[in-house]
């Protein structure tokens, strides 16, 4: 029972890393600029896509590709900013959302025209499987929970350590006064957008290596991260990295101890006990 | 705009609707008016919501199959005459919505949004895995339709009921109720800020929404004869989002036109093969950049110039 | 060219040729006349990997049969040609589709329907039609026991394989399996029913009945599960995709347990995912649809022209759409007449396999075709060794027994 637990808790964690990948996106994007960007999974998959395309078409060693589509994923951040929701930003929020819909559609549409509609898989040729006690954890699992802590502790010291990282923060906290302080509140979305998209392609990546790209499974991790974001506490860093971490291990036991085709309606149903008791979220400010 | 002016497109729209069955050589395009005529009642709820509210419900479909499955399984399982099953689906989804809306309703915006679509969500899951009620994936087959599976007589009910809703809605909009709802999307800080309940507003406007889709999901399965979960996943509900704001949010007439778009656009894009999906986005984003007031905005405001009146936005 | 536009693009050019060469064929023949038949199919979303190559399989029987002289019917010659809607696999499309087709288009003979969703939604309207309808991958069961004179299907239903399967798995002797597989989906659980009947009668059991939905590609929480009840064996019934993760999350857990299948995957599909060594063994039951190994003189000539024409291998299940054509082709020459639809769809359940067909069809009383409007293939066992499919024997199946099985459901 015990070594069935610790099992399921290590299966979860990997897909908990991609979650709280994803959601770090979100949140930024959503404290920052206030929008809840509903085509970051399906544009991060187009980083995973592209990745496959160095990888197997172009003959790209997998260290030289993972740089060039986080690049290329920062770009095209900062092209979904300036031609999607630059346009809105003084509108209505619920434009914004629209407008993000739209953009999920389209995103879907573009990898399902250049990809293809079967499954691809990354190739990694990492095959092993480590075993402690009763215990197994596959190697690609384990780089993958490892990338997704560095990632967020790079994120951690970008936002708390370097100037650009505290402008994002000023930004986030108070607008106005942000202004004031001279913080060009113009570069600062596409940073944000860049970063973020960057932060999501890597987790496409490893939605990629580690499982499949397929068309819908953008959308479906958007949602799960979402309901990372109303877990932890929008906008809220330490929310998104306990909240996702939590997802990822509650639909493994959900799995594992109660049912299986019914693990992500125990996912939500706790997302909305949680609001139901604390709607600010586990690590949310109350409002 | 004088109420005597505003009635008279309402008329002719009218008298061509009624006569839509004679004017229609092909009864392809009969089928297609009659799922619009649905979601005209689907849309005008999901407006009561999101246009009026300011609030973006995306579980409209998944309520659309509550009222579709209810409705479907009294039929069968309890042999209950239809009309009292129809009526009993928006009754059915009132539950429902109940439900749900209290913990969604606690949050705002994007919050908001993201729980009823966790909802939405959550609908289908059930539909399909509590198989041992709704027979899962591979769905219901032979639910009644009225009077021997007419088309004509069906589109001559789903006119009425979408033209008498449609009423409805406007009616609520005109009301103290309809002023309040405006009011919660301006400012809810403010409405509150008075001495309003505003809580009670905005469940009563997801709830009637609600019930519409109940209906106008009843109305679609007792017309196909066929549902399954497929029908009522999130892609539909992005479809009633898209009928408002194409039409034009917190308009009348703005989900009724919005909702003939969605039924034709993407059978008229057919053409387009796989290209369908990514056009249709385009046209979701170059809509709301370009025209976030919808057609009838459009139109109001094309209207006002050319009479030199102020045109009044339908936000 | 409409109709080519669903292909690939890489391959447009050839199918415009193709295309060119029939109208040319066409011109020098002058006085015949034309047969339009419909397509309904998944060309794109997640019913695509099974819809587009059927619809591209009904194309390529279409030009074969227009290029060897037409259809037959008294006097007269037709030729064939194909307009394809694609209905994504969702009721509501489907059911839109076929109605552009009959209403507007005028078509009388609608094939493909791969996906069972979309194809009950025809199904429950489409008796009321002057029209036939002709099922192909849609492995539903309830679509052929609605007794609907004008529908027939190629593909047996699930459970006719999955009693084959379950006499297969309870000879090599396991008694307590654990399933893992998509079993919100009805033919799916359908199959697994059929494997626990025959698996009771040789006194074994299933232990767990575990659900992965099409979109899940992490099982190991399931298979953790399954992995503390110690099974004698797994069974893994799904669509390939998520099927593929299964096995090699099997062998990551450390389960060396034999592992048995019905996912109908081709050595593509699953390589992509996991390692040959990884999927060493793997047994999967299953209709012998189209294989190289097990694939008659017909199976071998269809897979070289479907890669010629189209650039990319057919899928195993694609064959069910071509072998409509042919069955239609046979039961309107039959009828002697195009325009009576009753004549057809009754001539359809009257014959017998036709030769160019390329699944192995199991005849009931020398007809294609049972009252139910249902035809069987033969079942296979094929077991993955060392990088392939290969083809080890016929599953025991019983074609005349599941036939009368199937006339007293509804």
């Amino acid at each position: 029972m015990l070594i069935e637990i610790l099992q399921q808790t290590i299966n979860g964690l990997a897909i908990g890393g991609v979650y709280v990948l994803i959601a770090l996106g979100l949140t930024t994007v959503f404290g920052i600029l206030g929008i809840a960007h509903f085509a970051h999974g399906s544009v991060s998959m187009s980083g995973g896509y592209l990745t496959y395309f160095l990888v197997t078409a172009q003959g790209l060693p997998l260290l030289a590709a993972i740089p060039a589509a986080l690049a290329a994923g920062f770009l095209l951040g900062v092209l979904v900013e300036m031609l999607a929701y630059r346009p809105v930003r003084h509108a209505n929020h619920i434009n914004a959302f629209i407008v993000a819909l739209g953009l999920t559609m389209m995103v879907e549409g573009i990898n399902l025209q250049l990809f293809g509609h079967e499954q691809v898989v990354i190739p990694t040729g990492l095959n092993r499987v480590f075993r402690l006690g009763g215990i197994t954890v596959p190697e690609l699992r384990l780089y993958v929970i490892i990338a997704a802590i560095l990632l967020v502790v790079a994120m951690m010291i970008f936002v708390e350590r370097t100037k650009t990282g505290q402008a994002i923060r000023a930004v986030a906290e108070n607008r106005d006064a942000a202004i004031l302080m001279g913080v060009n509140v113009k570069t600062i979305p596409l940073i944000v957008f860049g970063m973020s998209t960057a932060l999501g392609v890597a987790a496409g990546i490893m939605v990629g290596a580690l499982f499949a790209i397929a068309p819908g499974i953008g959308e479906g991790l958007v949602v799960k991260g979402f309901a990372v974001l109303i877990l932890g506490g929008l906008g809220s860093f330490p929310g998104a990295i306990l909240g996702g971490t939590v997802l990822g291990i509650t639909e493994s036991i959900a799995a594992g101890f109660i049912s299986s085709g019914y693990k992500d309606v125990i996912a939500f149903v706790v997302m909305i006990i949680v609001l139901l008791i604390r709607p600010q979220g586990l690590l949310g400010r109350a409002p | 705009m004088k109420r005597s002016l505003s009635f008279l497109p309402w008329l002719l729209a009218l008298i061509v609707l009624a006569m839509l069955p004679e004017l229609l050589p092909v009864k392809y395009y009969l089928h297609l008016s009659i799922l619009a005529l649905i979601w005209v009642i689907v849309a005008q709820g999901q407006n009561l919501i999101q246009g009026f509210t300011g609030y973006v419900s995306i579980v409209q479909a998944g309520f659309m199959g509550i009222g579709a499955y209810g409705s479907a399984l009294l039929s069968l399982n309890l042999q209950w005459p239809l009309w009292a099953t129809v009526a009993m689906a928006p009754v059915i989804t009132a539950l429902f919505a109940l439900l749900t809306g209290y913990p969604s309703l606690r949050v705002k915006g994007h919050y908001f949004a993201i729980v009823t679509l966790a909802f939405n969500l959550i609908i289908v899951i059930v539909l399909v895995h509590y198989s041992e009620l709704t027979k899962g994936e591979a769905g219901i087959s032979n639910i009644p339709k009225p009077w021997g599976g007419s088309r004509e007589a069906f589109y001559y009910l789903a006119l009425v009921l979408a033209s008498a809703l449609t009423l409805l809605a406007a009616l609520i909009a005109r009301s103290r109720v309809g002023e309040i709802l405006l009011a919660i999307r301006q400012n809810e800080d403010l409405v509150a800020a008075v001495g309003i309940a505003a809580w009670k507003y905005k469940l009563f406007a997801f709830v009637v929404s609600a019930m519409y889709a109940g209906l106008g999901g009843a109305l679609y399965a007792h017309f196909q004869g066929f549902i399954n979960p497929e029908i009522f996943g999130v892609a539909q509900s992005l479809d009633a989002i898209l009928a408002v704001i194409l039409g034009g949010a917190g308009t009348i007439a703005g989900p009724a036109i919005g909702a003939f778009l969605v039924v034709f656009l993407p059978e008229l894009l057919r053409f387009a093969d796989s290209f369908r999906l990514i056009l249709y986005g385009l046209i979701l984003v170059l809509a709301t950049i370009f025209m976030p007031i919808g057609i009838v905005g459009i139109a109001r405001s094309g209207f006002a110039r050319m009479t030199g009146r102020g045109g009044q936005h339908g936000g | 060219m409409p109709n080519y536009k669903f292909m690939p693009n890489h391959t447009f050019t050839r199918a415009c040729a193709a295309l060119a060469m029939s109208l040319v064929c066409g011109a020098s023949l002058a006085a015949e006349k034309k047969l339009t038949v419909g397509v309904a199919d998944a060309l794109t979303g997640g019913g695509a990997v099974y819809g587009l190559p059927q619809a591209n399989a009904v194309k390529m029987a279409a030009d074969e049969i227009n290029v060897a002289g037409g259809i037959k019917v008294g006097p007269d010659v037709y030729k064939i040609d194909v307009i394809a809607y694609d209905d994504k696999a969702n009721p509501t499309e489907a059911t839109n589709a076929v109605r552009k087709l009959i209403d507007r288009d005028g078509v009388k003979y609608i094939l493909g329907f791969c996906c069972s969703g979309s194809t009950s939604a025809v199904a429950s309207f489409i008796r009321n039609e002057k029209a036939v309808m002709l099922v192909g991958n849609a492995a539903e069961r309830s679509i052929t026991t609605a007794k609907i004179p004008n529908l027939v299907r190629t593909r047996p239903p699930a459970d006719y394989s999955g009693q084959a399967a379950g006499t297969f798995i309870a000879r090599k002797g396991q008694k307590r399996i654990a399933v893992l597989g998509a079993l919100d989906v009805g033919f799916y659980a359908q199959y697994v029913d059929s494997v626990e009947r025959e698996l009771k009668k040789a006194g074994g059991e299933i232990i767990a009945r575990e659900i992965f939905s099409l979109k899940d590609r992490d099982m190991s929480p399931q298979l953790t599960k399954i992995r503390g009840l110690n099974p004698d064996a797994i069974l893994v019934v799904g669509y390939v995709e998520p099927a593929a993760f299964v096995y090699r999350q099997a062998v990551e857990l450390g389960m060396n347990i034999p592992r048995y299948g019905f996912t109908s995957g081709s050595e593509e599909q699953f390589l992509r995912v996991t390692t040959s060594e990884q999927m060493e063994g793997v047994w999967d039951l299953r209709p012998t649809e189209l294989t190289l190994l097990s694939a008659s003189k017909n199976g071998v000539a269809y897979h070289a022209n479907y890669t010629k024409i189209f650039n990319a291998s057919p899928s195993p299940s694609s064959p069910y759409a071509y072998d409509q054509l042919y069955a239609l082709k046979a039961a309107v020459e039959a009828a002697g007449t195009v325009d009576n639809t009753e004549a057809v769809a009754k001539a359809l359940r009257t014959i017998p396999v036709p030769p160019q067909v390329v699944m192995q069809y199991q005849p009931v009383d020398g007809k294609m075709f049972d009252s139910n409007g249902q035809a069987y293939t033969s079942n296979g066992a094929f077991q993955w060794q060392k990088g392939k499919w290969v083809f080890v024997e016929d599953l025991p199946s019983d074609s005349k027994a599941y036939s009368q099985f199937l006339s007293t459901l509804n």
